[in-house]
């Protein structure tokens, strides 16, 4: 019971973070805060949901010698969840340097710098 | 809006609608009576046979691997040629095969390194991912008698590594590894296997892909157990000529056929 | 095999399948059409057809979009039509 809940509440807590990632996509203002947003919400709340999964596998986990092929499961799930942990940062990262090269125009607000316009120093 | 779309519009709306008259003589999703589940008087329904002989068969529980590569190994065998096919019109039509032999420029190996930095990260992570990718697609294509998987999917996977690092560097880098020349070898060698176990079925007087008279060959204990496998040399066969195909026809697409540069 | 999340699967890939014919940016209809390829991988995974369903994983999603996107680059990326 008390792993279900556990279980429950991570999956909750990782579809919250979608929900905000999602928002973050359609109400941020410029590229490069959307692929910001995509970015980081993606990354935590797939692990947080493939958390949940991994923790309701114990839910049948009784005795290592009969039991023992549920950690496999489990360690399946955590060698998904480090995947993405390892992919889905570089891809944003991969698109926002394409855009950053692409010249795509981010929002700056009143006398900030934009680093974009001169073309003499790129960081 | 032009003429020809209309005459588009006209042209896809009867064959959806011939199609969708079709579907309504269908027997429905799971339907018992309908003729492949249902016996005929006299003898077994074709998926009542495979489901309760298929395993005594083969020995191989993974249903749906024992109806494509055994049962059906025929059909199977042309699927990878269509896929072979494909490769030759892509080569056809890029022309780049005996065009250009020249050697390459060789260039040092890390050629991500020299002063851009924002392709380092994507290099590491993709070096990383590599290796990973490669013992993945292994793993399906010699475990597909047991779990989803096979010769497909894993050469599909396989060729994506590839493609992997012709992306995150560049395409020279990936044709250092499965070179032009050495896809096409393996696209032709994957139906050779293919073929050669049909053929060797022939030899020992059966029938074409019948694999159980292969049983003095592969030293197994009884019939079922040479079909199981000669099932995997099967898949394997598969698996390359999927990978070579599925890397040739990035290969050339990303390269106007030049084989130079790529993306 | 739960209905409900059939219907829902099989709005998204009527959606997707649409856009994807009707979008002009060639780029973002191929990128849209490997969202097709990973919803009917979905749709398949859901109805128990779990070899397919890798199987279109591995095509549709991943290597198809990967050779649409690099014939869309070596062509041009407006659709005339």
């Amino acid at each position: 019971m008390i792993i279900t809940i556990i279980s429950a509440i991570l999956i909750l807590l990782g579809v919250v973070f979608f929900f905000g990632a999602a928002l973050g996509i359609v109400r941020f203002p410029d590229f490069y805060s959307r692929t910001h947003a995509a970015g980081k919400g993606d990354t935590l709340s797939s692990f947080l949901v493939i958390l949940g999964f991994a923790v309701y596998q114990l839910k049948d986990f009784h005795s290592f010698s009969h039991d023992w092929p549920i950690l496999l499961v489990i360690l399946k799930l955590l060698a998904v969840s480090l995947f993405i942990f390892m992919t889905s940062p570089v891809s944003t990262h991969a698109l926002m340097d394409a855009g950053w090269e692409d010249k795509v125009k981010p929002e700056i607000g009143e006398g900030k710098p934009n680093h974009l316009n001169d073309d003499s120093e790129k960081f | 809006m032009r003429l020809s779309s209309i005459f588009a519009i006209i042209a896809v709306v009867i064959t959806g609608g011939i199609l969708l008259y079709g579907v309504s003589d269908f027997p429905s999703f799971g339907d018992p009576k309908s003729p492949a589940n249902a016996a005929v008087p006299g003898s077994e329904s074709v998926s009542q046979y495979f489901i309760t002989k298929s395993y005594k068969d083969t020995k191989v529980p993974n249903l749906v691997t024992s109806v494509l590569a055994d049962y059906r190994g025929y059909d199977t065998m042309f699927e990878t040629v269509v896929i072979f096919a494909a490769g030759m019109a892509i080569f056809a039509i890029l022309g780049s095969v005996g065009g250009e032999s020249q050697p390459r420029v060789q260039e040092e190996e890390s050629s991500f390194v020299d002063g851009d930095h924002s392709r380092i990260i994507v290099g590491t992570t993709c070096r990383l991912l590599v290796p990973v990718i490669q013992v993945f697609a292994l793993y399906v294509i010699g475990h597909g008698h047991y779990s989803p998987g096979g010769g497909f999917q894993g050469g599909v996977i396989l060729a994506a590594s590839f493609i992997i690092i012709a992306l995150s560097s560049d395409l020279d880098a990936a044709l250092r590894r499965l070179s032009e020349v050495n896809y096409l070898r393996l696209a032709c060698v994957g139906i050779l296997i293919y073929a050669g176990f049909g053929v060797l079925c022939q030899v020992l007087e059966s029938n074409f892909l019948d694999y159980g008279v292969l049983q003095p060959i592969l030293l197994t204990d009884g019939p079922e157990m040479a079909r199981s496998h000669s099932m995997l040399g099967v898949e394997i066969g598969v698996a390359f000529t999927v990978t070579a195909i599925m890397f040739a026809i990035y290969a050339n697409l990303s390269s106007r056929g030049t084989l130079r540069d790529g993306l | 095999m739960i209905f409900a999340f059939d219907i829902i699967i099989l709005v998204f890939l009527v959606i997707a399948a649409i856009i994807s014919l009707s979008v002009k940016d060639l780029l973002s209809a191929s990128m849209i059409f490997g969202i097709y390829g990973f919803l009917i991988c979905l749709l398949w995974a859901e109805m128990g057809a779990v070899d397919v369903a890798f199987t279109e994983a591995a095509v549709g999603a991943g290597i198809s979009a990967v050779l649409m996107v690099a014939t869309v680059f070596n062509t041009k990326r407006k659709s005339s039509d």
